[in-house]
């Protein structure tokens, strides 16, 4: 046996690869657009960055917990829509900020069970499953105020308790740093933990990588689903939390297409859309790449249409860079008769 | 003879338009190796997987270590000490090798995966099976056989003293059965009662000690190995006596039709030459990792080449793809039949007209149904491939009859060369003389045929010559009729120390 440092231990970890190129490509990155702008590096630049990178962040986490069981959860973005409808909508009537809270989770929870149950028990396509779901969830965001965007939710419980609620998502600052960020930041060490080191975790990647070598060793498929679901749901319920903080009202597309923000933080930090493969470290560096590229894009004034296009590429070279790797590994070990 | 520690009486368990099995009644003791044998689809897969827990039984009584079950599941069946080692190996190849050891039950302390103590039980079960392997690495980068060791490892990790290993040597190499065996004996030694399903039967003199014969889900009989003759094994599991077990058909050698010159590709395809005449069949002898199925994916042209000519009736043809090759009219039946043979999601019909379509769709593309349904007809009526209809899906069927499909693919195009890899892996004995039947038919036809196979009284009986690989070169060549096991497997291990270097490495 060969023996390996710690460095090299780490490096041994399936996946590690793709988060050190996540990562020190966010630094080029950074570094290349400060250079350009040096604004980019202004403290008040970089607080921006980490409030931003937040909700990429925590959808990325989401969306990595499904793509590692070897499904996709496309209802993200409707959820998060849902989310913040309910919850502004609940606070305009007057709810106490804390049980709209709770009860906006409820309902985001609800719709990861269903998203489990047809995915886990069904055997539904998760493609075709949580596309419906992406479409009840968004029809209920737009029901629960009538069809309209909410008032701001100060007219409902108060302008203290309303700015009490915009500031603890999203306006706040502790140690500096917008609360936003530390939110994500405590959601992603528990499930990072959740992953790395507990047996649900470690469940996650079997059915991933083997759904039925996972059943036959006695894993409950259709709970390890259904809890990632789950984590995919909570994550969009907070996201859609903080884009009605963010906005002190209920916007009825809010986090349209989030889904898709989730699978490229994931994809590019390394985590295998086949499932079975990939670590939230990466989906964090991931969720970084996206957000400097964005800020960095934005702070050297590049059109839009440019900004889309850049990212695309980005994802597909991370993917392809991937799978060339792979590719280079399997010639090296081919051994068959 | 130890205590009986399985039973298993009247049996009944049914799919949906099909009875598997029928009063099916299986015994077994601590300390022996029973042997299950029966053609496929006699229902032994089916009758380890209700003793294993993954189906649930309609009827009948279900026993094992003195408890009655009426109900198990595949946790309790682990519980009750039984554990199955698939023939088409479980895991997650994603996953380490202790992460896979201890799937679904995880070592814990407090909410937190131990994996230090995990890491350490799985080195010393490792360690016990005498394999060097680490618990750190991932199981995709393993060979087949050490993974296999991995789930004999896991077995004894959750104490089992029921082991069910089904068709355990198909992807071994000669040391590594020897090995295998070896590690069978030491379990039956230590009270283990081991099932054991092959289609190997030359294999069972080595270790079984008794024998379990099924044919169409019924029980046919069981007594003990020594007790029974291979003939009458034979003739209990298809039903009837097997005359000749390899038909030979005699036919005039012609011309020489396909010539492969100095063909060199990746260290196991090196300076390879051979020529195939019209009317013969060549046998492809050789150990495991000795390039055979390399060449045959080289000279189709699914890997690249680095050098070599090939010749087809004395005119030198370029092969760069399989395209190329099927254009050309030679045709390889690939050695995973699911895999790389068929489209399994399709139906019958689909299959055999895939690589015709240029036939069938002529130059419009639009698929001619008539030609494409007579096209197929004819290829179904020539090689008696058993199915109610066209429309059924390739993966419906047996493993003989996926088989025939595969060739009907290449025949319907006046194929001139047919290569196939391993043809009779994996399928029961009478649907494996109608492979050789196939192949016979094939030869009076005029078409060369060769055939790569790691059995080698099949190669002896059913070709006419044999060339024999080891390590990338053709090391030999014999003729059918006067090759001994000896004389080949001499030369199929040229180059044992350079071998036994290199299996070390990995």
């Amino acid at each position: 046996m060969k023996k390996k440092g710690a460095f090299g231990r780490l490096l041994a970890i399936k996946g590690a690869g793709s988060v050190l190129t996540a990562f020190i490509g966010l630094i080029v990155i950074y570094v290349a657009f400060g250079i350009m702008n040096p604004k980019v590096f202004s403290i008040m630049n970089i607080q921006n960055l980490l409030r931003s990178m937040s909700k990429y962040l925590l959808i990325g986490i989401g969306q990595s917990f499904v793509m590692i069981t070897g499904n996709i959860d496309l209802s993200i973005g409707s959820v998060v829509g849902m989310s913040a409808m309910t919850s502004a909508t609940l606070m305009t009537r007057g709810v106490n900020p804390f049980l709209a809270i709770l009860l906006t989770i409820l309902c985001g929870l609800i719709v990861g069970v269903v998203n489990g149950f047809l995915v886990g028990k069904f055997k539904l396509p998760p493609f075709i499953a949580t596309l419906g779901t992406m479409f009840v969830a968004r029809g209920i965001g737009y029901i629960v105020n009538g069809n309209r965007n909410t008032d701001n939710i100060a007219s409902g419980i108060g302008k203290e308790a309303g700015d009490a609620f915009q500031n603890f998502f999203y306006y706040g600052k502790f140690a500096g740093v917008f609360n936003t960020f530390w939110i994500a930041l405590v959601i992603f060490l528990v499930f990072f933990f959740l992953l790395a080191k507990t047996r649900t975790g470690r469940h996650i990647y079997a059915i991933g990588s083997n759904v039925d070598a996972a059943r036959l060793s006695g894993v409950d498929v259709i709970l390890t689903t259904t809890k990632a679901y789950l984590v995919s749901a909570f994550c969009s319920v907070v996201v859609g939390l903080i884009l009605a903080a963010q906005a002190g009202m209920g916007n009825m597309d809010a986090g349209n297409t989030y889904e898709m923000y989730g699978v490229a933080a994931g994809v590019i930090g390394g985590v295998s859309p086949l499932g079975g493969s990939g670590i939230l470290l990466g989906t964090f560096a991931g969720a970084g790449v996206w957000q400097i590229l964005e800020n960095g894009l934005n702070m050297v004034h590049a059109q839009v249409g440019i900004q889309r296009i850049v990212i695309g590429v980005i994802v597909v070279m991370a993917v392809l860079l991937d799978v060339v790797m792979r590719t280079n590994d399997k010639k090296g070990f081919k051994k068959k008769s | 003879m130890g205590e009986k520690i399985v039973s298993m009486e009247h049996i009944t368990k049914e799919f949906p338009g099909v009875k598997a099995l029928d009063d099916v009644h299986f015994e077994l003791e601590a300390g022996e190796v029973m042997a299950l044998l029966g053609e496929n689809g006699a229902g032994k897969s089916t009758l380890v997987k209700i003793l294993s827990g993954v189906y649930t039984l309609d009827h009948g009584s279900l026993n094992i270590f003195g408890k009655d079950y009426k109900t198990l599941t595949p946790n309790m069946a682990r519980e009750a000490g039984v554990a199955i080692i698939h023939q088409e190996l479980n895991m997650c190849r994603d996953l380490t090798v202790c992460q896979n050891m201890y799937l679904g039950r995880e070592m814990k302390s407090g909410f937190v995966l131990n994996n230090a103590k995990m890491e350490k039980e799985a080195r010393k079960y490792l360690d016990e099976l005498g394999v060097d392997i680490d618990p750190r690495q991932v199981v995709g980068d393993l060979p087949v056989s050490k993974q296999q060791m991995i789930e004999i490892a896991k077995a004894l990790s959750i104490n089992a003293k029921i082991l069910i290993m089904d068709e355990p040597t198909s992807a071994l190499t000669s040391r590594e059965i020897e090995e295998l065996f070896q590690i069978i004996h030491r379990l039956k030694n230590q009270g283990c009662g081991i099932v054991y399903i092959s289609h190997r039967l030359e294999e069972l003199a080595h270790i079984a000690d008794r024998v379990t014969i099924m044919r169409d889900g019924r029980f046919i009989t069981q007594g003990n190995y020594a007790d029974f003759t291979m003939d009458e094994i034979i003739a209990n599991m298809v039903g009837r006596e097997i005359k000749e077990k390899f038909p030979k058909v005699v036919c005039p050698r012609g011309e020489k039709v396909f010539e492969v010159k100095d063909l060199n590709a990746g260290r196991l395809v090196r300076d390879i030459s051979f020529s195939l005449y019209a009317g013969e069949i060549v046998g492809v002898a050789g150990l495991m990792g000795a390039g055979r199925t390399e060449t045959t994916r080289a000279i189709f042209g699914v890997d690249p080449k680095q050098s070599g000519q090939i010749f087809l009736d004395g005119k030198e043809i370029t092969i760069n793809g399989p395209m190329d090759a099927i254009r050309a009219g030679v045709v390889l039946a690939p050695e995973d039949r699911k895999k790389d043979g068929l489209c399994t999601k399709l139906s019958i019909r689909q299959n055999i007209a895939l690589p015709n379509l240029d036939v069938i769709g002529g130059k419009s593309g639009i698929i001619n149904k008539k030609t494409e349904n007579d096209m197929c007809d004819k290829a179904v009526r020539e090689l008696a491939i058993k199915t109610p209809n066209l429309e059924v899906d390739a993966a419906t069927l047996s493993g003989g009859n996926q088989q025939k499909v595969v060739v009907a693919k290449w025949l319907a195009r006046n194929s001139r060369v047919v290569i196939f890899d391993e043809p009779t892996r994996g399928i029961d004995v009478g649907a494996k003389v109608e492979i050789y039947h196939l192949m016979n038919q094939l030869k009076q036809q005029g078409i060369a045929v060769m055939f790569v196979s790691s059995e080698m009284p099949e190669v002896m009986g059913v070709a006419d010559r044999i060339i024999v690989m080891c390590d990338g070169r053709i090391t030999g060549e014999l003729k059918g009729g006067e090759a001994t096991q000896e004389e080949i497997l001499r030369l199929a291990t040229s180059f044992e120390n350079k071998m036994a270097r290199e299996d070390e490495e990995d």
